[in-house]
């Protein structure tokens, strides 16, 4: 690394050593502008920044430009009256870079001075082309002026930045006094239109993204024209105001960025000879070298820190044009649609008393100072996060003015788990994310995500930076609530029905932070990254044991279907070992769609995601079926016994190995260590009290957990409880250990609110359970005409039954799966049948999706598997007990 | 001059890029495929659904190279593609008629390079 001073550019450095010009005689040659722009380029090259560079180019083009339109006068025995040369587009603006077209307009009082100066104009062309500018020139008389060319915006948007260069002041001061302001007026909203359209257009070609892997400087999102864009967007929408307040802010920063992208400009103009604006792979490494626009004097930086650092100002030049395009124009509105845009009514849904309202379909911030309370930018975030509405920009632009100013932030509360937590949940975290990591409350919450702030992977397979990657994942994630694509259709299926969705979105966000620390590995930076947030955030050890798990294993299913023949019952085997629950592997499913699918836009082809679907296929189908013959043995479970103990205060282990001894693996999977030791205490009262039950209640649902001595159609007893009560079983699970005793969890709904609006009916509830399954009362009082007095409405998507009986899956038990319509009491009626054919259930699995369940039976008859005989006869009787 | 079409299992596209390279293989060209032969395909049901693998995933390589260098590589990818399971896929070999390099027109085995 060296270090030097910046250089001082004079401004008039391109020009001063030019020879004189004197009367009648052009004195400028090409040798002497060569030698001025080989000044100039030494000079930029010597580390003078880009405004000096530009302005000398400008100077030296002005001179030229100047000289040669009076010797072409002059030669031609013209006094240029009624004619004068604008310089148009960058060049009127003053931004000349290196080898950027001259944009100039020959502009004459009328048609017959334009036929007389015709000479004039080719030569004085021909003159600036022979010094080495490649001029690209338009001429107009005053009447052309006056007219609106509906073929060529292009033309009037370069005249928005428009200054005199040579000839008559008085034609210029018309144009812009007389002609303009009349043609601005009438064409404003049309050019506002135009641009929007092109600007548009511009982006959709480069993929909407400033992620390529050799940027166009200029024309590419993030580039140089996103700047000037905004800047006559936001002219053409406002006028010609001073931005205030944010706006002067953000001005500012964008500012700053164009001045870092104009210097890369000019370095790749001069790298490569020529107006190409493509800074390529190789320019990525010598422009790091320099360190360019870093201003610091410092050479030699990594190029991946460097591109960091193009990325960052590119995005800051992105977010000025979305700004500017949200930007509503008023020209050529008439009165009544200025008010309706002002603060109408239209299109706007009541705000129930919240300082926010949705109109248009956009979140718009009604009251800012209510924001000064870091819970309120929560609570619309959370609003975002669960309706998918968007905030609007101005609504982004005032929060992040709020967050930048820590004095409004009286109210500010300490960082929570739970108001994350309910962002994370929303069925569109991503709409929510994205804006707070703009406004920086992403970092907020989570320091370790700006460890991969704008990060690069200099690779030809990553397009985006690590951060945008993983916001991607999390996007591409939501929209599986509506796939438009068929490769999608299967993992919607996941989205919708996954378990702690907001694990899985705080796995997705730190999967990848390591990637921006020094450690051997990307994922062990992650998991040590995933200790301190879980640490400041609370996460409780079940919640950090899965996040770990999906962050540590977030490779795997990619690895297998590469690596393995996902056709392998032995790969399928190891696999799901390592996974251990369906719930676990449908999240790692999901993440890793997710994040094949972020990499690039052409990473997930439609034969990945097809591998991917078969590989879960496989593995959710083992984890099914194996589940009988995966039995716990306790004496091999050390890390669960010891916790256990301390837990229970069991100082006999034995009791303990007893009562997990034989319990399905998934038994592990699915219940938490604490969770564990309360069934453990329940186990214990077994001896006091034959049948003991739990009720707990999350804020969605109930849990009833029950722990007994097996017996015949017990299953089927709780379940005809619940459906008398009206309770929607939406997912349960029977398992037995092998001294017999049976633990059954039934999470359950309370579509009627019963329980909310009766809290004393939940101990009646309780009592009536109690008297059925430990007094033996009949269940008929509770069931008697139930499905009579219960509206049961048509379900919207009507499901076929399905019921399918198979001896090959288990060594001792039958499975019996069965897909049908959810509706009151169904698992009763299967339970009920169940129990008339003696069938002993040794594991269920009860799920729900949507209005289909899909219930899974491990049966026995007799300790032996159901013969093919009887199996049809639970069959039909199954059958017509679904009918 | 010789082409070589490999269809080979997913799992062992990366086994047998590795052992090219080691053997100097330089030009390769790589597409995700979909197809059988006598191995077919299977039906598997999740959730009520029946989810039918009538065509197996394989990769597809091709590589044209020089008559001199065809039985080594058909050797290399024989022996890394192959695991004795049904699906291990074909390797096709048909002779060329010519090479053209589209940038300068060089034509025959020296395009190849």
């Amino acid at each position: 690394m060296t270090t030097g001073a910046r250089p001082v550019l004079d401004a008039n450095q391109g020009v001063s050593r030019l020879p004189p010009s004197t009367a009648g005689v052009l004195r400028l040659n090409r040798a002497d502008c060569e030698e001025s722009r080989l000044r100039i380029q030494q000079s930029f090259l010597a580390g003078a920044g880009a405004p000096a560079t530009m302005e000398c180019l400008r100077g030296l083009a002005d001179r030229c430009v100047k000289e040669a339109v009076q010797h072409s006068l002059q030669e031609h025995k013209a006094d240029g009256k009624d004619f004068a040369v604008l310089a148009l587009g960058g060049f009127g603006r003053g931004e000349l870079f290196p080898y950027s077209d001259l944009d100039l307009l020959f502009l004459f009082r009328d048609k017959r001075i334009e036929q007389q100066l015709q000479a004039v104009v080719a030569q004085a062309s021909r003159a600036l082309w022979d010094l080495g500018f490649k001029v690209s020139a338009a001429a107009r008389t005053m009447d052309e002026c006056k007219r609106v060319d509906h073929e060529n915006v292009e033309f009037h948007l370069a005249m928005l930045d428009r200054r005199l260069l040579a000839g008559d002041r008085s034609v210029f001061q018309q144009l812009e006094d007389r002609l303009l302001p009349r043609l601005e007026k009438l064409s404003r909203a049309f050019l506002h239109g135009e641009l929007r359209k092109l600007t548009e257009q511009r982006l959709a070609k480069f993929g909407n993204t400033i992620f390529h892997l050799e940027p166009n400087v200029k024309e590419a999102p993030g580039g140089l024209r996103d700047f000037h864009a905004s800047a006559w967007i936001r002219y053409l929408a406002c006028g010609a105001n001073e931005p205030m307040g944010p706006e002067a802010a953000e001005h500012r920063t964008a500012l700053k960025a164009a001045e870092f992208v104009s210097e890369v400009r000019c370095f790749l103009h001069y790298a490569n000879g020529r107006n190409d604006n493509t800074l390529t792979y190789e320019l990525q490494l010598a422009a790091a070298e320099r360190s360019l626009g870093t201003a610091d004097g410092q050479t030699g930086t990594a190029a991946a820190e460097w591109m960091r650092l193009y990325y960052r100002n590119a995005r800051t030049l992105q977010r000025q044009l979305q700004r500017c395009l949200s930007l509503k124009s008023s020209a050529g509105q008439t009165l009544w649609q200025k008010l309706r845009i002002t603060g109408g009514p239209e299109n706007t849904q009541s705000n129930l008393g919240k300082p926010f309202v949705i109109r248009n379909a956009q979140l718009e911030i009604l009251e800012c100072t209510a924001f000064w309370d870091r819970a309120a930018i929560m609570s619309v975030l959370t609003e975002v996060a669960q309706t998918g509405v968007m905030l609007s920009r101005q609504a982004e632009r005032e929060l992040a003015y709020i967050l930048s100013h820590t004095e409004m932030q009286a109210n500010a509360e300490e960082l929570r788990w739970g108001q994350l937590r309910e962002i994370f949940a929303g069925d569109y975290p991503g709409a929510a994310l994205r804006p707070m990591h703009q406004m920086g409350l992403l970092t907020e919450f989570l320091p370790e995500f700006g460890t991969i702030d704008a990060l690069v992977i200099r690779d030809f397979y990553h397009r985006y930076t690590v951060d945008e990657h993983s916001l991607r994942a999390i996007e591409y994630l939501q929209t599986l609530a509506n796939p438009t694509d068929a490769r999608d259709l299967p993992f919607a299926l996941l989205w919708k029905t996954v378990e702690r969705r907001e694990l899985l979105v705080l796995a997705m966000l730190l999967h990848d932070v390591g990637k921006g620390m020094e450690v051997d590995h990307h994922v062990t930076g992650s998991l040590s990254a995933l200790e301190t947030v879980a640490e400041r955030l609370n996460l409780t050890a079940e919640d950090r044991a899965e996040v770990h798990f999906l962050i540590e294993h977030h490779l795997e299913m990619s690895d297998t279907m590469r690596r393995r023949d996902i056709f392998d019952a032995a790969t399928v085997r190891a696999f799901t070992d390592s996974v251990g629950t369906r719930e676990r592997l449908q999240r790692l499913c999901l993440l890793t769609y997710a994040d094949i699918h972020a990499v690039n836009p052409e990473a997930l082809t439609p034969w990945r995601a097809e591998m991917l679907w078969r590989l879960y296929l496989a593995a959710t189908n083992h984890l099914t079926r194996s589940m009988d013959s995966d039995r716990l043995r306790a004496s091999e479970e050390d890390s669960l016994l010891e916790p256990l103990r301390n837990l229970t205060r069991c100082d006999g282990p034995m009791e303990i190995e007893r009562f997990l001894e034989g319990f399905p693996k998934r038994y592990l999977g699915v219940h938490s260590t604490t969770e564990i030791a309360n069934h453990f205490s329940l186990y214990r009262q077994l001896k006091d009290k034959p049948v003991q039950m739990e009720l707990s209640s999350t804020p969605h649902a109930f849990t009833l957990t029950l722990l007994t001595a097996d017996r015949p159609g017990l299953f089927a007893t709780v379940a005809g409880v619940l459906a008398g009560w009206s309770m929607n079983i939406v997912k349960a699970e029977a398992f037995a250990n092998s001294a017999g005793i049976i633990l059954d969890t039934f999470h359950f709904t309370d579509p009627s609110r019963t329980f909310e609006m009766n809290p004393g009916e939940i101990d009646r509830f309780q009592d009536d359970l109690e008297s059925v399954v430990c007094r033996n009362r009949p269940l008929q009082p509770e069931l008697a005409g139930f499905e009579d007095h219960h509206l049961v409405s048509a379900p919207k998507v009507s499901c076929e039954t399905s019921i399918g009986f198979d001896n090959g899956s288990s060594e001792r038990c039958t499975l019996l799966e069965i897909v049908t319509q959810d509706r009151q009491g169904l698992l009763y009626r299967m339970g009920s049948v169940l129990a008339a054919f003696k069938c002993n259930i040794e594991v269920a699995l009860i799920d729900t999706e949507g209005q289909k369940a899909i219930d899974v039976f491990y049966l026995t008859m007799g300790a032996t598997k159901l013969t093919e005989a009887q199996g049809n006869l639970v069959r039909e009787a199954l059958e017509k007990a679904l009918a | 001059m010789k082409k070589i079409e490999a269809i080979i299992q997913p799992s062992r596209f990366e086994s047998v890029k590795e052992a090219l390279r080691e053997i100097g293989v330089e030009g390769i060209t790589v597409t995700e495929v979909r197809g059988h032969g006598r191995q077919k395909g299977h039906t598997e049901v999740y959730r009520g659904r029946e989810y039918s693998v009538d065509l197996l995933p394989k990769v597809k390589l091709e590589l044209v190279l020089p008559d001199a260098q065809a039985a080594k590589v058909v050797e290399t990818i024989l022996q890394t593609a192959k695991t004795g399971k049904i699906g291990d896929g074909k390797i096709f070999i048909s002779t060329l008629e010519d090479a053209i390099r589209i940038r300068n027109g060089e034509r025959g085995e020296s395009a190849l390079l």
